[in-house]
């Protein structure tokens, strides 16, 4: 079959239901993916005219998470009035599961919402590429069978595709949007609940705190406070975000190693039960840091704990929304 | 004498003389009731707390723990009413959310979780509420003077 | 002949004669990425790179510094002032670009009776030993603002990647000095020279973005309404990454850290943005930019027209970084040619 094929084919029937959508007058806008200006890189668009389908995309280079648009409405996608305008969202299945949870925490109405799901075959870590090919410069990125081909001046490189997508997408179950209402289009899947054993994290867990310590800073150690990851995650759309706050300034906003470290505990913490591992935080980091290993502890922590996970149930609330009278208390002092 | 000798002798005098100072948070229905039961029983516990009272220990914003340990202190404590006897309701099952996320996440990040502890204890509980205390100042001052996390400049 | 050779396996040589007088800064590759810091020995020093992905205006002006501490006793307040600007310092291998971005940087620490002694200071110390951008990419676009990717006029000492050596060409009178102190420097011959040249106009002749900035500050002016800028600002997510990477973007923060435990504080200045929800929020609650189209359209206009407006300069030097590093791969080349196309419809609409 082929990445090639498969993309091919997502893209032609996305833009079918796209199509269809706005033939019927079913939807104002569609948000979806278009090519970028240079070979590693996809554009966000905003489409209103059924002529304006063919700029849609589907390829392996897609890695924002369009759901972000949504919350807050930016003045683009509402009316003149004010109110909502209707729109169709090219969802991967983390978009999907990012607009579900959304409207779990009412920040949108999923009535004026059409998913036009697609069956996400992964998205390719753009910043390991980069780093293997070093200073070159890449002209075309295309795909063979089931590798990645990365032409440049004088040079030409081969990717076995499975291992340079994504951390999270090697490891992801919710590859299309759950069809949990009228909202889902296109392709979607039934999930009634998620099955994960979260291998992937037992070696980093069996080391010693040093360890961990040392393997955290380490790689934290560039970042830059540029808060793209803050803005490129749908879940983060407080007004004020902690760091901002400044009655009481809780937390440096210096590069020293623990406001470095303290910003990124803490926006986990704030992200337990909501995130929706879509690895866009990872790919828009300009210093190419990978925060995979955290978000999959947090939907470890969510799934062992209070058996949920997030974006797939319009009816369950959230843990950190919720309380219980008996649950699992391990952790706390007790008597001998 | 030999300098580095002499350096060693200086720096296990400091670790004699360190005794950890842990700030504790204590709801003020049953935890704070029961240190204050403690005090008047004359129930002997190690003086390494520091308390704070809150009204329920719903209060306790994570961004209490983890500043905590930024600023130094070597032991962070919430101690609340047990599950059921809130006098708020559900204060307290609210506050075991966040401490369960916060533990799991302060160990992920090679953050010494055993700085930070949870406990309930209710207005009654005098004994327990010091033998705790004994408790967790033992798990701090096997774990030193907190320097890892702090801030430093 | 005046220019010199440096051999490539000579690089630790200079590393080891040089290090002894100045803080040498050079390209480091730090997990997968190129920065520019302070080589601690001439191994680090990346000679196989294209540029930093933190532009090198980080060597005096970082990402966070403090700008004074200060301690409390019974009575008094005892301040201490920096006291490392005096340190001279070295970029090596920076690109014409960046170096251009310096004179940029200059304008705004030293605007009449605004002076950043910290900055300014530190810029007196440095000399830059530039490198001439043999490949450069397709998003690199100085040549379309008067730069060149083999542009002298901002670096102390020249140098050109000749394949196993490099040409040294000493530009100002602190580069003079430099290159004297390092006599071992073979002289360069005619052949040398040349092939230099040649590299040159094939550098320039390779650029593959050709914008034209003739007429983009007289268009912008009149246009602050327009609705160019919702189309042009649809999917911008305000994370800033453009400003933080650009080597120009000068915006930062003050902040007050206090030590309470120890009765001391320091006061701290750390990169801001203007793409930032809270750049301009007023302490009334008011916010004049607050929506991501105000904000997008701010960063053009300071860039492209109150620059040349106040300064007679273009707030930008073409390295390409933001459109490299922009997360929603909003161009800023794409920008520039809508921006252009405006006067035409201006035009069309007279013709009709």
């Amino acid at each position: 079959m082929g990445i090639e094929t498969d993309n091919q084919e997502i893209e032609k029937s996305m833009r079918e239901v796209a199509r269809n959508l706005l033939k019927e007058k079913e939807v104002d806008v569609i948000i979806g993916y278009s090519k970028g200006t240079f070979p590693l890189s996809t554009s966000p668009i905003m489409i209103k005219k059924e002529e304006e389908v063919d700029k849609l995309i589907w390829n392996n280079l897609c890695y924002v998470n369009l759901a972000k648009y949504l919350v807050p409405k930016i003045p683009q996608l509402l009316d003149p009035e004010g109110g909502d305008l209707k729109i169709g969202i090219v969802s991967k299945g983390c978009v999907g599961r990012a607009l579900v949870h959304l409207a779990v925490e009412k920040q949108l109405n999923l009535e004026n919402i059409k998913m036009i799901g697609i069956p996400c075959n992964g998205v390719v870590n753009r910043r390991r590429i980069e780093k293997d090919i070093g200073e070159k410069e890449v002209f075309e990125i295309s795909a063979s069978g089931n590798d990645l081909i990365v032409k440049g001046k004088d040079f030409e490189q081969k990717f076995p595709f499975d291992e340079y997508i994504n951390e999270l997408c090697k490891v992801c179950k919710v590859k299309s949007p759950p069809s949990v209402s009228e909202a889902c289009i296109g392709e979607c899947q039934e999930v009634p609940s998620i099955e994960d054993d979260f291998g992937d994290l037992s070696d980093y867990e069996s080391k010693t705190t040093e360890e961990k310590w040392q393997e955290i800073t380490d790689t934290l150690s560039v970042c830059t406070r540029c808060y793209a990851c803050r803005e490129a995650c749908p879940m983060c759309y407080c007004n004020l975000c902690f760091v901002d706050q400044n009655k009481p300034i809780w937390f440096g906003k210096t590069t020293d190693m623990s406001d470095i470290v303290i910003f990124h505990l803490v926006r986990a913490m704030h992200m337990a039960g909501r995130c929706v591992a879509c690895g866009a935080c990872s790919s828009v980091c300009p210093m190419g840091i990978d925060l995979n290993k955290i978000t999959r502890k947090l939907e470890k922590i969510v799934k062992e704990r209070y058996d949920f996970t997030s974006g797939i149930d319009t009816e369950k609330l959230p843990p950190m929304m919720d309380f219980e009278l008996e649950e699992a208390e391990e952790f706390m002092l007790e008597e001998d | 004498m030999n300098e580095t000798v002499v350096k060693a002798e200086q720096e296990k005098k400091v670790d004699e003389e360190w005794e950890p100072k842990i700030i504790a948070f204590l709801c003020n229905w049953c935890s704070y009731a029961g240190a204050d039961l403690a005090g008047v029983s004359r129930i002997q516990y190690p003086p390494s707390i520091r308390v704070v009272r809150v009204p329920c220990s719903g209060r306790v914003n994570p961004y209490f723990i983890i500043r905590s340990l930024t600023d130094g202190w070597d032991g962070v404590l919430v101690s609340g009413c047990h599950p059921g006897d809130c006098h708020y309701i559900s204060g307290n099952l609210v506050a075991r959310r966040r401490f369960s996320i916060l533990n799991e996440l302060l160990e992920f990040f090679g953050i010494e979780s055993d700085r930070v502890n949870f406990m309930w204890a209710s207005a009654a509980e005098g004994e327990r509420f010091a033998v705790l205390i004994r408790k967790v100042t033992e798990k701090v001052r096997k774990l030193g003077p907190n320097t890892q996390f702090q801030k430093k400049w | 002949m005046e220019e010199k050779l440096l051999m490539k396996d000579q690089i630790a040589k200079l590393y080891d004669e040089l290090a002894k007088d100045y803080s040498f800064f050079a390209p480091i590759k730090e997990k997968g990425n190129i920065v520019f810091k302070k080589a601690s020995n001439p191994e680090e020093i990346e000679l196989d790179y294209f540029n930093s992905k933190v532009p090198p205006k980080e060597v005096l002006f970082p990402k966070m510094e403090v700008l004074f501490e200060y301690s409390l006793d019974e009575k008094d307040v005892e301040i201490k002032e920096r006291t490392d600007l005096d340190e001279k310092r070295l970029i090596f291998g920076i690109r014409p670009c960046d170096a251009h971005s310096f004179v940029l940087l200059e304008n705004f620490f030293d605007f009449g009776e605004f002076k950043d002694e910290i900055f300014l200071k530190k810029r007196e110390n440095t000399t830059l030993i530039g490198m001439g951008c043999n490949s450069p990419k397709s998003t690199c676009f100085c040549t379309s603002l008067e730069g060149h990717p083999f542009q002298r006029d901002d670096l102390d000492v020249m140098l050109v990647d000749l394949g196993d050596k490099y040409l040294v060409e000493s530009v100002t009178e602190k580069g003079k000095e430099l290159v004297q102190k390092l006599s071992w420097l073979t002289e360069a011959t005619k052949a040398d020279v040349e092939k230099a040249q040649d590299l040159s106009i094939q550098a320039e002749e390779s650029f593959q973005t050709h914008l034209d900035f003739s007429n983009v500050a007289k268009t912008l002016d009149p246009n602050f309404d327009h609705p160019i800028w919702e189309e042009i600002s649809e999917i911008c997510i305000g994370c800033g990454t453009c400003s933080f990477l650009c080597p120009t973007c000068t915006c930062f923060d003050v902040i007050d850290e206090t030590d309470e435990y120890n009765n001391r504080g320091r006061r701290i200045r750390i990169w801001d943005t203007c793409q930032s929800c809270q750049y301009t929020l007023h302490t009334s609650g008011h916010n004049p930019r607050n929506s991501c189209i105000e904000r997008c359209r701010n960063r053009i206009l300071h860039k492209f027209s109150y620059y040349p407006t106040n300064y007679n300069l273009i707030g930008c030097v073409g390295c390409g970084r933001c459109v490299q590093l922009c997360p929603v791969n909003n161009d800023l080349r794409t920008i520039i040619e809508k921006i252009n196309k405006i006067e035409d419809k201006k035009e069309e609409k007279i013709s009709a």
